[in-house]
């Protein structure tokens, strides 16, 4: 009965707009990967003639050469330093955030006490301060205090993350009281209700926050900047970002260690990936 | 010490202990002394009170008003440019019509550029907005026999080359917040309009985008403070903060600029609180106007 | 109950790990000879081949002075970090090292005021003080008191393409004037079409260098900026008559010195090239096809002028106040840059041009055939610089405290004004003195 009705309301038939629509969505996902396709060749070719002619059609397809990737596997110097100086760091600040912001969500959305309201719009609010904005204040502050070039300051400011408090307590507010109820009257802890009862349900959000999280944590660069200065404690972008002075460049590691930077993060999308629209919808967009 | 554990009066205090916090240590006390700073001359660590000159070195710096005016019509742009057409192509997506797997292919395509740092989407445009003849934007504007542009030291097409590099990074993100959205609206709707005769068209108009208000709202705001604090992208597209004519200069650069580059101190604290203030104005402003607070509150 | 015991663990952690990070800072050094006799200096630099080069000088030294040996610990940070590094120690005074090199334009950041962090060097010169071109010594120095130590002398000569030159019917040898400059630039662009000469925009090296040999300046008496000097806006308005005659272009990157320039030097263009004589090792090693085919001579005067050349950019070594060992590192330091022997180093293995002129006149030194420079090139970097010695001066602008700031002017509105948009240099030059009196709140 309504397939009847649909179909009377499209102007096309319906082949003709699945095959336009295909078209175009081929098309400009073709468009979005040329940048990343470019950088893939970049890495078969010289780093220096890449970096002098820019990224280009005109590929010399007889000068590809492995010979980056031997150089990665062989004498990337420092690069796998930082590769796994940022795998630890975004495993470690990413399962920091979502414990405790999380934490804080369920305060927030299961409970009614005075001052909550106070205290949540201090949540929005923090969550339109750009960090940019406090990052020099910051920066003052822990030189002051000598906590500069350690991994602990780069991830303690930021564990009560106010977007993921927001998703977490949106997520949370679907959740039925009763629960918590139910587990009272077995003689749970508040806390434990909490841990063991509704963070095992609330899977999908955790999936997406993680997502989020680690996408913006693995390529976090402004404030480890600002904070780190040991060379042997860089992470990822920030030794990245070294390869580029004028001085002693390496334009060679500085391409193909760019791409290589995007794997794991990509693999953790992949992974996740049905988890994160799911785990977005029931969680903070709802009216 | 029992009793508080089970205690259910106490408990939330304890739940929101970490937030206000961190609130408190790594928000509210730097804040002050920014304004503390913001009145004061550093020079190594020696800070002497200097009233209001700092704010007033910073109204008269035309510097400044460039990057403000940088960092706003960037922030405007990317709101025209990332509302729209990521919501419309979310809406092409979540029809029942096409291949499924060329829509996952899609969507899953759109969102990489957003996996890569900011560091390596630099480079990667500035590389192809060379302004040598064989860059790759050259050669593509090259088949229709234009160019070649000299991308980065021209200011509109300085900003061209910017706001493709945005694009290309949020249009996928932003596509999935809105599919999110969409996929939250209960199909019944769709239906009952259908059965009533609405068209496709006015379908969306009329029940996708008012029932899409709170994503909408949502990414406005994460856009209006992403556009006008946004930093690293110009960084790494002109190499470093300097541009031709400050052409690429964002307020964000220009507090990086006064504070870690040329170690005023004193001056870049008075330049983030008027940063402060306006994005906070802006932002309360638009929250309110969208009721979010009246919203929460009640909750 | 598990539940309490995971949260508590957390919070345990996360309260560790903040006590862990407020006790990781580095014990202090109280200097004085370590248990091997030898004194510890640590040296930060942010070029990896220069921490070689200061190696070898702690060795030397070591040889020469058995009862005053160092353990020279150098690291190399990349150019920002290092600087940052640097910044944020003098203003919290601690996590300094003993020694430091530091680029020249960042330089003012730490000399500033009445109570620098930079320790006096001016006693520790005095034994090479008639040697070294004096020029540079300035570069580095504040009313009078030295703090830091010059590299090389970074003199700006010309960069002659010859072969190219040739060809367009072009001898270089008969280039002695900007005037002669701009005349060969138009012919050769002129019959071949190429660019002659660089416009920078992003680096601001000719301005400093014509304003120095007309005799002008661009700060005032006071140290308040005075860019529309009127020789400075001759300066400008020289350098815009020659873009305008073809003899100068703009350059892929902006500037002769960034990788998208060694292309396109590389493959032919830009036959002539005004730069710092570190700028030899640029072509040695980024622009290999040029090799045997580069003459280096004179840079172009100014009839009448005051000076035949200045010295650009360069590295100011500097021994931190903070330091405990001060006196012996200031001592080592002007040994590592000032003595002759140093300096046939700086020439052997950075392929500089040496401060110390008693090599200048070393010819077993400096004609050595085996050195990679002088098979580069055509001509000898030493005769060159003879030829223009004592006639070296120095820029005012370059120590002033706001030259970063001016410099920031220049690169970021007036070059591009003046190249790019075709503004008269005075206009460019007066908008740019208001802009600056604005910034700097003069």
């Amino acid at each position: 009965m309504s397939r009847r009705t649909d179909r009377e309301k499209y102007a096309l038939p319906r082949g003709v707009f699945a095959l336009i629509q295909g078209v175009f969505l081929v098309s400009l996902t073709i468009i979005i990967l040329v940048p990343l396709v470019a950088i893939f060749i970049g890495t078969f070719q010289d780093g220096n003639a890449v970096i002098r002619n820019g990224i280009t059609f005109d590929i010399n397809w007889s000068e590809l050469s492995l010979d980056n990737y031997v150089m990665l596997f062989t004498d990337s110097g420092p690069y796998f330093r930082w590769f796994f100086n940022s795998l630890v760091l975004t495993v470690v600040q990413v399962a920091g955030t979502l414990l405790v912001s999380s934490f804080v969500a369920y305060g927030f959305a299961m409970y009614d006490f005075p001052g909550k309201n106070a205290a949540f719009i201090s949540v929005l609010l923090l969550m339109t301060v750009p960090f940019e904005m406090m990052m020099l204040p910051l920066y003052v502050l822990v030189n002051d205090f000598g906590l500069a070039d350690t991994y602990a300051v780069i991830v303690i400011p930021f564990l009560a993350a106010a977007v993921t408090i927001f998703f977490f307590r949106q997520y949370f507010l679907g959740i039925p009281k009763e629960l918590l109820e139910a587990g009272r009257v077995d003689g749970v802890t508040e806390f434990g209700i909490f841990f063991k009862l509704v963070l095992p349900i609330s899977k999908p959000a955790i999936a997406a926050m993680a997502i989020l999280n680690g996408m913006i944590i693995w390529n976090n660069f402004l404030w480890p900047l600002l904070v780190l200065r040991s060379p042997e404690k860089f992470t990822l972008p920030i030794g990245l970002n070294t390869l580029l002075t004028p001085h002693e460049n390496n334009y060679e590691l500085l391409i193909i260690g760019a791409f290589f930077s995007v794997i794991p993060i990509l693999a953790l999308y992949l992974a996740f990936q049905r988890f994160f629209v799911s785990g977005m919808t029931a969680g903070a967009l709802k009216g | 010490m029992k009793k508080l554990l089970y205690s259910q009066r106490l408990a939330p205090y304890l739940f929101i202990a970490p937030f206000l916090i961190t609130l408190a240590a790594f928000w509210a006390i730097p804040l002050g002394r920014a304004f503390i700073m913001s009145t004061q001359e550093v020079l190594y660590g020696e800070a002497t009170f200097i009233g209001l000159a700092n704010y007033e070195r910073l109204w008269n710096d035309n510097v400044f008003w460039r990057a403000m005016y940088n960092s706003v019509r960037y922030m405007v742009l990317t709101l025209i440019l990332l509302i729209p057409i990521p919501m419309a192509l979310a809406a092409l997506i979540n029809t029942r019509l096409g291949s499924e797997r060329i829509k996952s292919f899609f969507k899953a395509s759109m969102f990489v550029p957003a996996l890569t740092s900011v560091v390596v989407a630099g480079i990667i445009f500035r590389l192809m907005f060379s302004e040598t003849e064989s860059g790759l934007i050259n050669q593509v504007i090259g088949i229709v026999d234009l160019g070649p542009v000299r991308w980065l030291r021209e200011d509109i097409p300085g900003l061209i080359a910017l706001l493709a590099l945005a694009m290309w990074r949020y249009t996928g993100v932003n596509i999935m917040y809105f599919i999110a959205g969409m996929q939250s609206i209960p199909s019944e709707y769709y239906e009952a309009a259908s059965i009533d005769g609405a068209s496709k068209i006015q379908q969306f108009f009329r029940i996708t985008i008012p029932n899409l208000k709170p994503t909408i709202v949502y990414v406005t705001t994460i856009s209006i403070y992403g556009g006008l604090a946004m930093f690293l992208e110009s960084f790494m597209l002109y190499a470093g903060n300097s541009s031709p004519n400050n052409q690429g200069l964002t307020l964000i650069g220009y507090l990086y600029r006064k504070g870690i580059e040329e170690n005023d101190l004193g001056f870049a604290s008075a330049v983030g609180v008027v940063i402060l203030v306006v994005i906070m104005t802006i932002n309360i402003t638009n929250l309110s106007f969208s009721g979010t607070f009246r919203k929460e509150s009640a909750r | 109950m598990a539940g309490l015991r995971r949260g508590r663990t957390a919070v345990g952690l996360v309260a560790a790990s903040a006590v862990l990070a407020a006790c990781s800072g580095g014990g202090g050094d109280e200097g004085g000879p370590g248990e091997d006799g030898r004194v510890t200096l640590d040296m930060w630099v942010f070029a990896e081949l220069h921490g070689r080069y200061y190696e070898q000088m702690a060795e030397r030294w070591n040889e020469e002075n058995p009862d005053r040996q160092i353990n020279l610990d150098v690291t190399v940070y990349p150019y920002d970090e290092m600087h940052n590094n640097l910044q944020l120690g003098v203003n919290s005074g601690s996590g300094l090292p003993d020694v430091v090199d530091i680029e020249v334009n960042q330089f003012s950041n730490f000399v500033q005021g009445s109570n620098p962090p930079l320790a006096d060097l001016t006693e520790a010169a005095e034994p090479y003080r008639d040697e070294v071109v004096e020029a540079r010594l300035d570069l580095y120095s504040r009313e009078g008191t030295i703090y830091g130590y010059p590299t090389h002398v970074g003199a700006f000569v010309a960069f002659y393409n010859t072969p190219l030159l040739e060809e367009a019917g072009i001898d270089y040898t008969t280039i002695e004037t900007w005037q002669d400059f701009q005349d060969a630039g138009q012919q050769y662009n002129e019959e071949t079409g190429e660019a002659f000469s660089v416009a920078s925009t992003e680096v601001n090296f000719i301005q400093p260098l014509l304003v120095t040999q007309l005799g002008g300046r661009m700060f005032d008496d006071a140290g308040n900026v005075a860019v529309n000097s009127p020789e400075a806006v001759e300066a400008l308005e020289i350098q815009q008559e020659m873009f305008e005659a073809g003899a100068l272009s703009t350059i892929p990157g902006g500037s002769p010195d960034v990788e998208e320039a060694y292309g396109a030097i590389n493959n032919g263009g830009y036959a002539a090239i005004v730069y710092p004589a570190w700028y030899t090792s640029r072509y040695v090693d980024y622009m290999p096809d040029l090799e045997g085919d580069i003459a280096i001579a004179p840079a172009p005067v100014v009839e009448g002028g005051e000076v035949a050349t200045i010295g650009g950019g360069g590295t100011g070594t500097a021994v931190l106040n903070s330091s405990p060992d001060a006196e012996i590192a200031a001592d080592w330091l002007a040994f590592a840059k000032l003595s002759p022997e140093a300096n046939v180093a700086v020439w052997e293995v950075l392929g500089f041009d040496p401060v110390n002129m008693e090599v200048w006149a070393d010819e077993e030194v400096t004609h050595s055939e085996d050195n990679e420079y002088n098979q580069y090139f055509q001509t000898n970097l030493f005769d060159v610089l003879n030829e223009v010695q004592g006639d070296i001066g120095h820029f005012d602008g370059f120590t002033s405290p706001a030259w970063p700031t001016v410099d920031t002017q220049f690169t970021t509105s007036t070059l591009v004004d003046v190249f790019e948009n075709g503004v008269p240099a005075q206009d460019a030059l007066d908008s740019a003195q208001q802009a600056l009196q604005n910034e700097l709140g003069q």
